[in-house]
């Protein structure tokens, strides 16, 4: 097996672009990649793109605005795992010796989709999705037993919300760019008790890019490579072997498979990229990522170790919640984020001195299971 | 009365004149499904037997939601429910009572309407406080 590494990242802006078309709104991204890799379009060998509405042949859409065509091209779909799952694949084709470098695409136009201004619709005589379980309702399960559980109140979600988006308004690319106060989020409308507005996500368009290739190969490129030390991707196990709602099993299992593939564990980290589509969520990566033990993610927000500054900064960027949610985009965008920070290249909201990072999607819902699926990166400079 | 057909084949039957929600058990394993599996997906084991949820169960979570769903309309509130066959069961709550919700309370399952479909009755389980 080969050591991989990335050599380019690329973004576009992320808020609601109604008239920007998906394959301008990828090309962005992927022109940014590029020249931040200093290589040719025609150096591409392999793309995987993911995106999860509305369309066939996103790479071959996107690519062609780039001067790139006649390559292999996948597309891949795993809910909001899905750019995280078009990443593994680019890491697996160049590990394995397939290509020697090749881009991975996330991309979502969520206000020209299907889906535009609504929720995430349950698959068609999907039981639980039948019955009223959406991604709001499902997580406010989650928040109502972490009360339970930890004693926590709504104002720690808040807090949660406050944090990241105070990290967000030191990011030009995030969708919102403002401080927020407890007050203001336990007051917004109410989505599923606990969760009040701004406590979720936004709907957003956006794309992101990661161009990787071989070490060897890199010399060529860059003096600043910085290496994937692992990569996996599982997909969640049956909902009945779960036995609390505030720990997901997949990520457990994933993360541990992603510590040992880098030879570190949780104290070695230094920054973490994560999906909290919904502030309650953050707490439960806290403990499936290791950061504390089962029970303690509250004590750990309170602490406020996962703020900039602290001892574990939790998205640094603003993560989903300021930066909003181009739902294929955001696992590919958190392995751009991890980057920069492991670069020194983060602006105002540099974590000092990090060297190690990891990135963390869950995604999908379906009657059964726990969840779709996992994705979890490390890298390190 | 409008015509009614079933969220799901197979969730309830009459057991000795009283209307029961129908799970499955793994003969070998112990492991208990509703709706019904019928191949065991803990053990693999291909046989099951049937078996009628208790008409009563714990509140496990809920939450009260203020955003509408694909057929449901806000107020509305939705929870699992832990039934005594082992099963955590995600349904709508019922908030016609007021009742305020606590996790640990007993909770009734029951046939309701769920929503109304093409001029249909669609009918599945709901759950009650006690």
């Amino acid at each position: 097996m080969r050591e991989v590494v990335i050599i380019g990242v690329g973004q576009s802006d992320f808020g609601k672009f109604p008239t920007i078309s998906i394959e301008n709104l990828g090309a962005q991204a992927v022109m940014e990649a590029i020249d931040d890799a200093t290589i040719s379009p025609k150096d591409i060998q392999v793309s995987y793109a993911s995106r999860l509405y509305d369309a066939m042949i996103t790479s071959q859409n996107v690519l062609r605005k780039v001067g790139i065509s006649g390559i292999e091209m996948t597309n891949v779909e795993n809910a909001c795992c899905g750019g995280a799952s078009a990443v593994r694949s680019l890491w697996k084709d160049i590990a394995y010796g397939v290509y020697d470098i090749g881009i991975a695409i996330g991309l979502e136009s969520m206000t020209t989709s299907p889906i535009a201004g609504k929720l995430i619709p349950p698959a068609k005589g999907d039981l639980d999705g039948q019955m009223g379980m959406t991604m709001p309702s499902y997580f406010a399960n989650i928040g109502r037993r972490i009360m339970e559980c930890q004693n926590a109140t709504i104002e720690d979600f808040a807090q949660v919300s406050v944090k990241n988006h105070r990290h967000g308004s030191l990011n030009p690319r995030a969708q919102y760019q403002k401080e927020l106060t407890i007050e203001k989020v336990v007051n917004s409308r109410m989505i599923a008790d606990p969760i009040t507005l701004l406590q979720c996500c936004p709907n957003t368009d956006g794309a992101s890019a990661v161009i990787m290739c071989s070490k060897i190969m890199a010399r060529k490129y860059t003096t600043l490579p910085v290496t994937v030390a692992g990569s996996v991707l599982l997909s969640a196990d049956y909902f009945f072997k779960k036995k609390e709602l505030t720990t997901f099993e997949v990520q457990k299992r994933a993360v541990k498979a992603a510590y040992e593939m880098a030879g570190i564990g949780p104290e070695d980290i230094d920054v973490i990229e994560l999906h909290d589509a919904f502030a309650c969520e953050e707490i439960v990566h806290y403990e499936d990522l290791g950061l504390c033990d089962a029970g303690d993610g509250i004590e750990l927000l309170r602490s406020g170790a996962t703020a900039l500054g602290g001892k574990i900064p939790v998205n640094p960027s603003g993560g989903l919640l300021s930066l909003g949610h181009p739902l294929s985009a955001s696992g590919v965008r958190v392995i751009c984020e991890v980057t920069q920070q492991l670069r020194g290249k983060a602006g105002k909201r540099q974590v000092n001195k990090a060297k190690v990072g990891l990135t963390q999607m869950l995604g999908g819902m379906v009657s059964g299971l726990e969840a779709g699926a996992c994705g979890i990166h490390i890298l390190k400079i | 009365m409008r015509e009614q057909t079933p969220i799901k084949i197979g969730l309830v039957k009459e057991v000795n004149g009283e209307l029961k929600f129908i799970g499955s058990r793994c003969t070998k394993c112990g492991q208990t499904y509703f709706p019904s599996e019928i191949r065991c997906l803990n053990c693999g084991f291909e046989t099951l037997q049937e078996v009628s949820l208790s008409p009563e169960g714990k509140l496990y979570s809920y939450s009260k939601v203020e955003m509408p769903c694909a057929h449901f309309k806000p107020p509305y509130a939705v929870g699992f429910v832990d039934m005594p066959e082992g099963v955590r069961i995600f349904g709508q709550l019922d908030i016609k009572n007021e009742k305020p919700f606590k996790i640990g309370m007993k909770m009734k399952i029951y046939l309701d309407v769920l929503w109304n479909e093409d001029g249909k009755d669609v009918m599945g389980y709901r759950f009650s406080p006690l």
